[in-house]
């Protein structure tokens, strides 16, 4: 029973460092140019790995422990979500809360470890990732509770499973509302255009990359790989709300997976393509109208 | 009961030893906190039992004015004596390090005597059963934590903090007796067992009596927008004080809320959407005006008011669920608000006592002014870590355990199909109120502790951990929050066995189900995952790095300049781009001109709606002065016309009987 689950887990954290070079590779064709190899982030974590570190002299022991806690709640994050629509490693009643407290405290270990630079630049981009996160939670929340009313189920391996499947007819506008907010949300917490721009290079425009500006080596390695699997929860979320899994043979839902989080892959860099960064004041907007999507969806259930 | 009867005694003879042996300092502090540990120990002790047992301790009566005085242990009584005497067990222990510094200039013995007794009005008030009783020790709670309140009393503010305090506790006594009033209207007596029997009080009178303890409790409480007065008091008292006053004495509004719905049954609907809407613009504003804070006690003051919209959050979904018929949707809600009771009791007085080791070791309370401290106050550091990651109700820590448990009240009202379904938007704001929590923790412990010193002067001293009297409570307060968060089901089971016990909707259906424990040990292995998957990670780094030299160089200042201490992100914009997007509701107030910048907070609540109508209050009554001019005939001719508006008013009701 457990086999399944943690294969499919496996399965996906070896495929999540390609997705955000599937993201660029895509924005890059679409603009005209070649761009990095698909498998670039593979190769830059194994040389990241092999590099030493360089310390900022004014940190202490939390900006080290900072990217293993990342990685740490992001794989336990994983752990929570029923990746082949039929049962995740670990699921109990309200196990979402736990799946959102899990991104958060990644999120609270990174910001504090931004923190502990002293860097002013670190300070602002830890400003402006506790700020997105606050207008991307209760998006996030209103997209589960999308999914509670839909199935009636509290745990994500319930909402996510077998009973997805049933409800999907009468239940279809609410959620493909509720999978466009979760695809807006993925680009916000995955630091992608238009909340944040992964490719800009002036760190006052930065969000997600001016908090790890002194991690090297091995640390961000782990913060670019957490980035990378975070991407593909997100994508796997999206994926399981639009294509009930849990209907399919076990034998195809790794396939139909890969394939979604592959076309969601592609999706951001679309987006990334045909849109700019939204000005810092803008972005609150953004998440609000994701969460607007998601209340519709919610009140279309509730009526 | 004879047990709680020796904690009350060991209690008073820690105050008298404190007092008496004041001129023998060390003995004094000594016997205090022998007295208060064994006070507290065997307190807890009969409190475990009673919640074990789950059946009523004897109670103790005698017969006094106002009739008989009940007191007795019932386990909600008993769920409310833990923090009280584990909180005050830590904070007291802590107070005799805190307060050892002004014994030179200040009557401490005095302080820590009030503080006892403070604990006793405390231990009253959830152990009486009966009207005159309660309101006696709510008298005595309310009193001596005005004095204690006062203790810095040579300061202007905190004599208007202690003033505002103790005009706002006695409309909430005034509430009370109201309440009581309307409670007995039909009642034969005054014991809480003769006002609940049958629930016979009237409809409209019960209306009457929710509506006044929504008011009386909710001051109490500090529920938005009845909360102006408690972040001044709490900011002014001694920190230990704070500690017990925002962990445990807010608590008893809860109690009260609780108490009294166990004495009239199920609740109407409109009591529950009433909780539920002053829990959720607690929750939302508590932690906006938090934010926006940049005294260290006064941002935690504010984080109370959050924390007790979460717990009216599930108190209101738990109302709900009874008068809806969804027996498993009210377990979920008040059980959840029954452990956030206990969780915050302990993370807010680690935190209190946090902010006090940071204050006595710096001089300072102003966030703006401090950092760097992590490296210097290596303890205090993590004790305070601890405590923010369980107030943000992340897991593994106890602030998510009840968070959890009110989320999942929450949705399953939504799945429920009945009227209360509309309830499930108050997950989006727990969510909104758990992310702004974070950015407000990220902020309180990325400017106290990590960077560099804003402040220092060089050549001084460094800040140093305090001594071991100070940190063992704060490390033990860490120790519980772990524990309860690792092990949920440690709490979960007293905490649905009261509620079962309230007879307020819970059936044995909802109760007989045991998925919870099942759930709940879930949560421990997710704890346990996490926590072994980070020293592994921890270990496996340290591996991969071993024999190569980390090479240690200046932060990289973007090819700029070397960053300063002074260059560092302050706390004020740290939160700035999280206020602006509240507009006027954050209630800061930001004056700018070509080379100044100056950004300061105000109370919307206190500052733009209390202060305003005081002063349009006195003016109409300035006004009305004229009417006492001093002149005879004028005074006569207002007794007349009294007189004849009496003799008007007389014949009218004459004739209408």
């Amino acid at each position: 029973m457990i086999i399944g689950p943690l294969l499919t887990l496996l399965l996906v954290l070896a495929v999540a460092p390609a997705l955000p070079g599937l993201a660029t590779r895509t924005r890059a064709l679409l603009t005209g140019r070649r761009g990095a190899p698909v498998l670039q982030l593979y190769r830059d974590l194994a040389r990241l790995f092999r590099k030493n570190v360089v310390y900022s002299r004014s940190t202490t022991a939390v900006f080290r422990i900072g990217p293993v806690v990342v990685i740490a709640t992001v794989l336990a994050a994983a752990a929570l979500l029923p990746l082949d629509g039929h049962a995740a490693l670990l699921s109990f009643s309200g196990d979402l809360v736990a799946f959102t407290g899990l991104l958060g405290l990644g999120r609270f270990a990174l910001v504090l470890a931004g923190l502990d630079t002293g860097s002013s630049f670190e300070g602002m981009g830890a400003s402006r990732e506790v700020t997105v996160s606050a207008f991307a939670e209760p998006a996030l929340f209103l997209c589960l509770t999308v999914l509670v009313l839909a199935t009636g189920e509290l745990s994500l391996a319930g909402m996510l499973g077998e009973r997805l499947a049933a409800v999907w007819p009468g239940a279809a506008p609410s959620l493909v509302l509720a999978a466009a907010a979760l695809f807006m949300l993925a680009l916000a917490e995955t630091s992608r255009v238009p909340v944040d721009d992964p490719a800009t290079h002036l760190e006052l425009t930065m969000i997600h990359e001016v908090i790890v500006l002194d991690h090297s080596g091995p640390e961000l390695g782990m913060i670019l790989f957490g980035n990378a699997v975070k991407l593909a929860l997100f994508g796997a979320l999206v994926t399981g709300v639009l294509v009930p899994l849990g209907q399919l043979p076990r034998w195809l839902t790794p396939v139909v997976l890969l394939a979604g989080l592959g076309v969601v892959a592609v999706g951001v860099g679309i987006v990334e393509s045909c849109m700019a960064r939204l000005r810092m004041n803008r972005v609150p907007q953004f998440l609000v109208a994701a969460s607007a999507l998601a209340v519709f969806g919610v009140i279309l259930l509730l009526r | 009961m004879s047990q709680l009867l020796l904690a009350v005694v060991l209690l008073l003879g820690a105050g008298a030893g404190a007092v008496l042996l004041s001129r023998w300092p060390r003995l004094a502090d000594r016997a205090y906190v022998t007295l208060l540990l064994a006070g507290a120990a065997v307190g807890v002790a009969e409190a475990v039992l009673v919640l074990r047992s789950g059946a009523v301790s004897a109670t103790l009566s005698g017969s006094l004015p106002g009739g008989p005085w009940v007191f007795g242990l019932d386990p909600l009584s008993a769920w409310f004596l833990l923090p009280i005497l584990g909180v005050g067990a830590a904070a007291g222990t802590f107070g005799v390090g805190y307060l050892g510094f002004e014994r030179g200039h200040r009557p401490v013995a005095a302080t820590h005597g009030l503080f006892i007794v403070l604990l006793l009005g405390l231990v009253g008030v959830v152990s009486a059963q009966a009207v005159v009783p309660f309101l006696a020790a709510w008298e005595i709670m309310a009193i001596s934590a005005y004095l204690l309140v006062m203790h810095e009393h040579e300061q202007a503010e905190v004599r208007r903090a202690g003033l505002v305090y103790i005009t706002l506790t006695h409309l909430s006594t005034l509430a009370l007796i109201g309440m009581f009033a309307a409670l007995s209207v039909n009642a034969t007596g005054r014991s809480f067992t003769e006002l609940g029997l049958g629930n016979q009080t009237p409809g409209s009178a019960r209306s009457v009596a929710l509506g006044l303890a929504l008011v009386g409790f909710g001051l109490k409480a500090g529920a938005v927008p009845l909360h102006f007065w408690l972040p001044g008091a709490h900011a002014a008292a001694p920190s230990h004080v704070s500690a017990v006053l925002s962990g445990v004495m807010l608590k008893v509004g809860i109690y009260g809320l609780f108490r009294l719905m166990s004495l009239v049954g199920a609740p109407p609907p409109w009591f529950g959407w009433a909780l539920f809407g002053v829990g959720l613009v607690s929750g939302v504003l508590g932690v906006v005006w938090a934010l926006a804070q940049h005294d260290l006690k006064r941002l935690l003051a504010y984080h109370s008011v959050e924390n007790i919209g979460i717990i009216l959050l599930g108190m209101g979904v738990g109302v709900l669920g009874v008068a809806h018929g969804q027996p498993a949707v009210a377990l979920l809600g008040f059980t959840g608000a029954l452990l956030h009771t206990l969780n915050h009791a302990l993370f807010k007085s680690l935190l209190f006592l946090g902010a006090g080791a940071v204050y006595r070791a710096t001089g300072r309370r102003i966030i703006d002014q401090l950092g760097g401290l992590g490296r210097c106050m290596p303890w205090t550091a993590l004790a305070f870590g601890v405590g923010s990651i369980a107030i943000v109700g992340l897991p593994p820590l106890n602030g998510f355990v009840s968070e959890w448990t009110v989320f999942q009240g929450l949705l399953a009202s939504g799945a429920s199909g009945e009227p209360l379904r509309y309830a499930v938007v108050g997950a989006a704001g727990l969510g909104l109120i758990g992310a702004l929590a974070l950015a407000c923790f990220t902020k309180l412990d990325g400017t106290l502790f990590l960077g560099h010193s804003r402040s220092a002067v060089p050549g001084a001293r460094p800040a140093r951990d305090p001594g071991a009297v100070m940190l063992a409570p704060m490390l033990t307060l860490s120790g519980l929050c772990l524990a309860i968060g690792m092990l949920p089901v440690a709490v979960l089971r007293p905490a649905r066995l009261i509620v079962a016990g309230l007879a307020i909707g819970a059936d044995g259906g909802a109760l007989a189900a045991t998925a919870w424990q099942a759930d709940a040990m879930r949560v421990t292995v997710l704890g346990g995952g996490l926590l072994a998957m980070i020293l592994l990670l921890l270990m496996a780094r340290h591996w991969l790095a071993a024999g190569a030299v980390a090479r240690v160089a200046p932060t990289w200042g973007c090819a700029g300049a070397v960053s300063t201490p002074r260059m560092q992100y302050t706390a004020s914009s740290y939160a700035a781009l999280l206020l602006a997007a509240f507009g006027p509701l954050a209630g800061t107030h930001i004056s700018r001109t070509a080379d100044t910048f100056h950004s300061s907070v105000v109370d919307p609540v206190q500052d733009g709606a209390v202060l305003p109508a005081w002063r349009l209050l006195c003016r109409t009554g300035d006004r009305l002065r004229g009417i006492q001019g001093g002149r005879l005939r004028w005074y006569l001719l207002l007794v007349i016309f009294t007189l004849v508006a009496l003799l008007f008013y007389l014949t009218k009701a004459g004739r209408a009987s």
